[in-house]
């Protein structure tokens, strides 16, 4: 069994932070399921364009705004702030603090989505790419995260040592400045819309805002904390992980013009997406040069995150290409650019979210994992479904992308070409499915344990290696 | 990293920076567009929509149709959007600065709209895009919830669907568009860049003359394009 809590390790931190923290982690897994069965329908429909589209709430169109809020908004959020918290805790050596803060905060945050599904399902949907939950709940899943990041910012500002971690530094960057750029971008596009093609310019700022300025750091806190921990090593030049982070907090959102490129807005803001995706590759660099020695640990919260971390430098090489406008020319607009996307939020982010989670949760019930075999299961369809996915998407773009260069190729054809990718896009988001179904099995059994059972502290010791550096 | 108000100063002064340079800077230099005056039409362009275009923006948006269209043709030289016919010059801001909410997409699983109601020598008419909403196409999905099947009471609707074979409507019955299928196809006849103005103009028209036939296009424009040469490099940058 992997990654059972030492008992040196189980600490009135964790036992304290348990209840808040599982309800972040179960309910993400939830969203990741829901958002799991409407990626299958989503890529049903690009396969068979008739399926289901009798229904009016799941037209191809809103079955892919509710996929992405789902999984964005539902999942990636739940599951970050619970990782980052966490690491927040651990390192600032206190239990959580306004715990009650952080479970209302949370329960609000998901009454948001849920009610934002809704909403989209029923046709209030904004038209901009990952924001497209309804107005009306803006304001409420804003006011419901300011709650859950007063937990994290005690946690920082009450820690109990001076120094600080590079995983303190992204968990901190990550709840603090969601929510600055979160409602600027609803000022700009919801409440007092700016004119025009500037919307799209405001939206593309927000998206890559989003992922650069929230979802990365909060995968990253994840796995600068768990890497050194598991592999039982020092992070190697991790003098230049202050470098990286600031080149990824203030270069990120610079490059929010990568899909405009040859669009109806001034040239500049293409020519400076640009350049931040060039120099954002130091960031990826150094990510990489800090993070190198997760090959070295074992488990399977490692086997995760080494993976996130290699789609997260790989996914950082190729924005860098695709954003050159002769390669934008053949990419923009195709199922490329999806793969990108989907190779950021599932490849990287999810990937080192499911790794903490595989950490974390026997630390906070004080159990091991209810179940090996589903673990095992889970690593190897998550695995398989991404490369299904990943590899039908990318090769799909690929000959879309060439058949859209054809004016002389109709777009019948094109569509004809795509089949047989497609149906390994759907396969792929078959198998994700499923993967995920046997996880939420396996956290409810592991949860369920820890609520009935008092926690046994003389389970499964590791070496004590592992207990070196880091915090 | 130890001197906490300093870091967090850091981290909002990095978003700042981003939003006044991204954000702000496009806004100071797109915010104030005006519609382009042109003396010898005697009018302004683009010309605002009609209320019931309007409406069908908002039925686009909600249907969430963006997900599969894109509404910007780039340039000749840029891609084939030209030669596919889905315009005849460049999309530009100023396009869409009637438009609430502009549907620049970001996917081309289906054809580009920008200039639907333009295209050229066969544009769509409203009866066209009424039965492809509600037979769909092998390619298409089917939108029947935006049609009403109905009961012919009396006389049969005007704007009844003129439908034969087996899609046609059962014996004494009638397939009417609802008030949101008539917007959107509303919208999507709105849909037409036929205005050309001088900062759609392929640029650098002096040197490309003569150039390969992307620059075709470059060679009938330049006449016109030489007055407002000034203007359309301000616009361009």
């Amino acid at each position: 069994m992997t990654n059972a809590p030492t008992t040196a390790e189980v600490t009135a931190i964790d036992t304290q932070s348990r209840c808040p923290l599982l309800f972040l982690i179960g309910s993400g897994i939830v969203w990741l399921v829901v958002s799991g069965i409407l990626a299958l329908i989503t890529s049903l429909q690009l396969q068979a364009p008739h399926f289901l589209t009798d229904c009016p709430w799941l037209t191809p169109g809103r079955a892919q705004a509710l996929r992405e809020t789902a999984f964005v908004y539902g999942w990636a959020a739940n599951a970050g702030l619970a990782v980052a918290l966490w690491v927040l805790a651990r390192l600032g050596g206190e239990a959580l603090r306004a715990r009650n803060w952080l479970f209302f905060g949370a329960l609000f945050w998901n009454l948001g989505v849920t009610v934002g599904l809704i909403g989209i399902a029923t046709g209030d949907m904004t038209s901009f790419a990952l924001l497209q939950l309804p107005g009306y709940v803006q304001p409420v899943m804003l006011f419901a995260y300011g709650a859950m990041a007063v937990s994290g910012v005690l946690a920082w500002t009450g820690r109990s040592t001076e120094r600080t971690f590079a995983a303190q530094w992204y968990a901190v960057a990550a709840l603090f400045l969601f929510p600055w750029l979160f409602s600027a971008a609803q000022i700009v596009l919801i409440w007092a819309p700016v004119r025009g093609t500037l919307q799209a310019i405001a939206a593309g700022w927000y998206a890559q805002g989003m992922w650069t300025l929230w979802l990365a750091p909060l995968a990253l806190s994840g796995a600068y904390y768990i890497v050194p921990k598991v592999s039982g090593r020092v992070l190697p030049s991790y003098e230049f992980s202050s470098l990286g982070f600031w080149t990824l907090i203030f270069v990120g959102a610079w490059t929010g013009g990568r899909h405009l490129i040859g669009g109806p807005v001034p040239a500049w803001i293409a020519t400076l997406a640009i350049a931040a995706c060039a120099l954002l590759i130091g960031h990826y660099f150094i990510v990489f040069l800090n993070l190198r020695i997760a090959r070295c640990g074992r488990g399977t919260a490692m086997a995760f995150i080494l993976f996130g971390l290699l789609a997260y430098v790989l996914g950082g090489m190729l924005d860098a290409l695709t954003s050159f406008r002769t390669v934008a020319l053949k990419t923009q607009f195709t199922l490329v650019a999806v793969a990108q996307q989907e190779l950021a939020l599932y490849g990287a982010a999810s990937m080192m979210f499911l790794g903490a989670i595989y950490f974390l949760v026997p630390r906070l019930t004080g159990f091991a994992w209810a179940s090996g075999g589903l673990i095992s299961a889970h690593r190897f369809l998550t695995r398989l479904g991404l490369f299904l996915l990943l590899g039908g998407l990318a090769i799909g773009g690929w000959v879309q992308a060439g058949d859209l260069l054809n004016a002389k190729i109709a777009f019948a054809d094109i569509a004809g070409h795509l089949k047989p990718w497609l149906l390994a896009v759907a396969a792929g988001h078959a198998v994700l499915l499923l993967g995920n179904l046997l996880f939420l099995v396996n956290f409810c059994r592991s949860a369920c344990v820890c609520s009935t059972t008092a926690p046994a502290t003389t389970l499964f010791r590791q070496p004590s290696t592992l207990e070196a550096t880091a915090s | 990293m130890k001197n906490g108000p300093l870091f967090l100063l850091g981290l909002f002064v990095a978003l700042v920076l981003s939003w006044a340079g991204v954000v702000l800077g496009s806004h100071a230099q797109l915010g104030a567009l005006t519609p382009y005056y042109d003396d010898t039409e005697s009018g302004a362009f683009p010309s605002r929509s009609s209320g019931v275009a309007t409406r069908g923006q908002l039925v686009y948006a909600d249907l969430g149709c963006a997900a599969c269209h894109t509404q910007q043709v780039r340039r000749a030289d840029f891609g084939t959007d030209q030669e596919r016919g889905w315009g005849t010059r460049q999309s530009v801001a100023r396009d869409y600065i009637f438009q609430p909410k502009p549907q620049l997409g970001a996917s081309r699983i289906g054809p580009d709209l920008a200039n639907l109601a333009g295209r050229k020598p066969s544009a769509p008419d409203a009866e066209d895009l009424l039965k492809f909403l509600y037979l769909g196409s092998q390619n298409h999905p089917v939108y029947k919830f935006l049609f009403e099947d109905r009961e012919i009471v009396g006389q049969r609707a005007a704007t009844a669907l003129k439908l034969t074979g087996s899609a046609a409507a059962s014996a004494g019955h009638e397939i009417v568009p609802t008030e949101r299928a008539r917007s959107l196809v509303a919208y999507l006849l709105s849909l037409n860049n036929a205005y050309d103005y001088p900062e759609a103009r392929p640029f650098a028209v002096a040197a490309a003359a003569g150039h390969g036939a992307a620059e075709k296009h470059d060679a009938k424009a330049a006449a016109p394009a030489a007055g407002h040469a000034e203007k359309k490099e301000g616009e361009k940058k």
